[in-house]
């Protein structure tokens, strides 16, 4: 392998490299030693993430930067982590094809705080509560099934 | 004082003699938050995070769940506490290590929020055995109490926004720990991994990130946060646990089928080594440990005899031998330490004999 191959993590020289193909998805991931020894090698979710990020830093060509923190793509790609809630929006352009990477979907489906609990955002977990009912009944999961029944009777109520 | 205490009360994992599986020794939920307005911890600026943990705190020292619990600021505990209760899963090696951070452990140190982690607030809920939906149902209420005290970062179409992009949406990591000395004499467990992997599951050593796999121990977690409900990736999760150890069970039974005395053997091996060793290492001592434990399950050792394996392995740990003895150890005297606490523990265990 090339020696010219910076960390996936930090960005210093690589030695260490690693492939990972994941639902017929190839993913290469190049770490340094230092990072490779806090651990990374061993650590499926560095894959995930630096692949990620690695080609991340390839298409991008414009500089963003949050608004509201001043955390820049560049920070970003570094750090690989984000500086604060509003990065999600102020550094969306990038975010959004790195989540289409290390994610299974692009859309929330799940719990959302009592204020945050809009009609649109209620429907959208009613039609995946639905869909996860008819899933448990199959797999006889039926803990389960009572538990997303009541979820469904209680966002049918308060969508009426 | 705090942290001897939490060490030495008895806990969910440590002490539940009766409620003990064979395979899964815990299930764990951790769902990841933030406040909205405030940058994540590893961003901000010192004040910036004691405004965060001030918040925090004081919001969920007022749930009944947390009335009397214990908080524990990281920056004021010698190293050597840090290290015991990441060891005990309490907290972990980030937020021991970081700056600014705090948690919060109620006393049947079943719940706990760590705060200034790489997140604002990461709730976690443990049970001894495999109870995903008992400890999903308790992670629920939390969260609920938790999004009516504070104003968390969401977003309609993202759903909880986390510093890491591989926890947006629901910041949800559900995990089992399980022991698997079967697949992994058999030399399947390679395979399994690489099944889980395959299908959005990481599988990691006990101690979480990076740490190999000591005693057969593996947690399996969930890899995705988004895209999913939350009943999704429990159901996803169970299934595979499941799986796992049905083939962990074939594969035990397999191997007592084929080996016969031999496979009474290696337990009684590891058996003699544990109650004879007088310098013991930690490696050592959690790979005769786990064979043992695969003598509980299998009839070899009296399965009462279970839950002082389980204690062992816990108490084995390099930070809690030293806590125990008082003070910092070499590793030699640590090692001695470790044999002699464990030649106590085993002196009223029986033979190990054919099931």
């Amino acid at each position: 392998m090339a020696k010219n191959v910076p960390c996936s993590v930090c960005g210093a020289a690589a030695t260490v490299h690693l492939t990972q193909i994941v639902q017929g998805k190839m993913t290469k991931v190049h770490l340094c030693e230092a990072c490779a020894a806090k651990g990374g090698a061993g650590d499926p979710a560095v894959f995930q993430l630096a692949g990620a990020l690695g080609s991340a830093s390839e298409v991008s060509a414009t500089a963003l930067a949050c608004p509201s923190c001043g955390m820049t793509e560049g920070d970003f790609l570094k750090r690989g982590r984000l500086g604060c809630p509003d990065c999600w929006t102020g550094l969306a352009p990038i975010l959004g094809p790195l989540v289409g990477k290390v994610q299974q979907g692009s859309e929330h489906l799940g719990r959302a705080p009592a204020g945050a609990r809009s009609p649109e955002q209620m429907r959208r977990r009613l039609e995946a509560a639905r869909r996860e009912m008819e899933a448990a009944v199959e797999t006889e999961d039926y803990e389960a099934a009572a538990r997303l029944r009541d979820l469904i009777r209680e966002l049918e109520s308060q969508l009426a | 004082m705090s942290v001897h205490e939490i060490l030495s009360s008895e806990s969910e994992l440590t002490h539940m003699i009766g409620a003990q599986q064979p395979i899964v020794l815990s299930t764990r939920i951790r769902l990841a938050r933030n406040l909205r307005g405030h940058p994540f911890p590893g961003w901000a600026k010192a004040p910036q995070r004691a405004e965060v943990a001030s918040l925090c705190l004081s919001a969920l020292g007022r749930l009944p769940k947390f009335r009397r619990a214990h908080e524990l600021r990281m920056e004021a505990l010698p190293e050597l506490e840090r290290a015991a209760l990441v060891e005990r899963h309490l907290v972990s090696k980030e937020l021991s290590g970081g700056k600014g951070g705090a948690a919060l452990i109620s006393r049947d140190q079943t719940v706990s929020v760590m705060v200034n982690e790489e997140d604002h607030l990461r709730v976690q809920v443990v049970k001894g055995g495999w109870h995903l939906r008992a400890a999903w149902h308790q992670a629920e209420q939390l969260d609920d109490a938790l999004g009516t005290a504070l104003p968390l970062a969401f977003s309609e179409q993202l759903g909880f926004l986390t510093a890491c992009p591989t926890n947006v949406g629901t910041g949800l990591r559900a995990s089992a720990m399980v022991h698997l000395p079967g697949l992994c004499l058999a030399g399947h467990m390679d395979k399994v991994a690489r099944a889980l992997g395959q299908d959005g599951l990481a599988v990691r050593g006990w101690l979480g990130e990076g740490s190999d796999a000591a005693g057969n121990i593996f947690q399996v977690s969930n890899q995705q946060t988004l895209g999913m409900p939350e009943d999704a990736i429990l159901r996803h999760l169970s299934g595979w646990v499941r799986h796992v150890v049905e083939q962990e069970e074939n594969a035990r039974r397999k191997l007592l089928e084929t080996e016969g005395e031999r496979f009474v053997d290696r337990i009684a091996r590891a058996f003699g080594l544990l109650r004879h060793a007088r310098l013991l290492t930690s490696a050592e001592s959690m790979a005769s440990l786990s064979l043992l434990r695969l003598g509980c399950d299998m009839g070899i050792l009296p399965e009462e005899r279970r839950a002082t394996v389980d204690r062992l392995m816990i108490e084995g740990q390099p930070a809690h031998v030293q806590l125990r003895a008082g003070t910092e150890l070499d590793s030699d005297a640590r090692d001695a330490r470790r044999a002699a606490v464990t030649r106590e523990a085993l002196g009223s265990f029986p033979e190990p004999t054919a099931p």
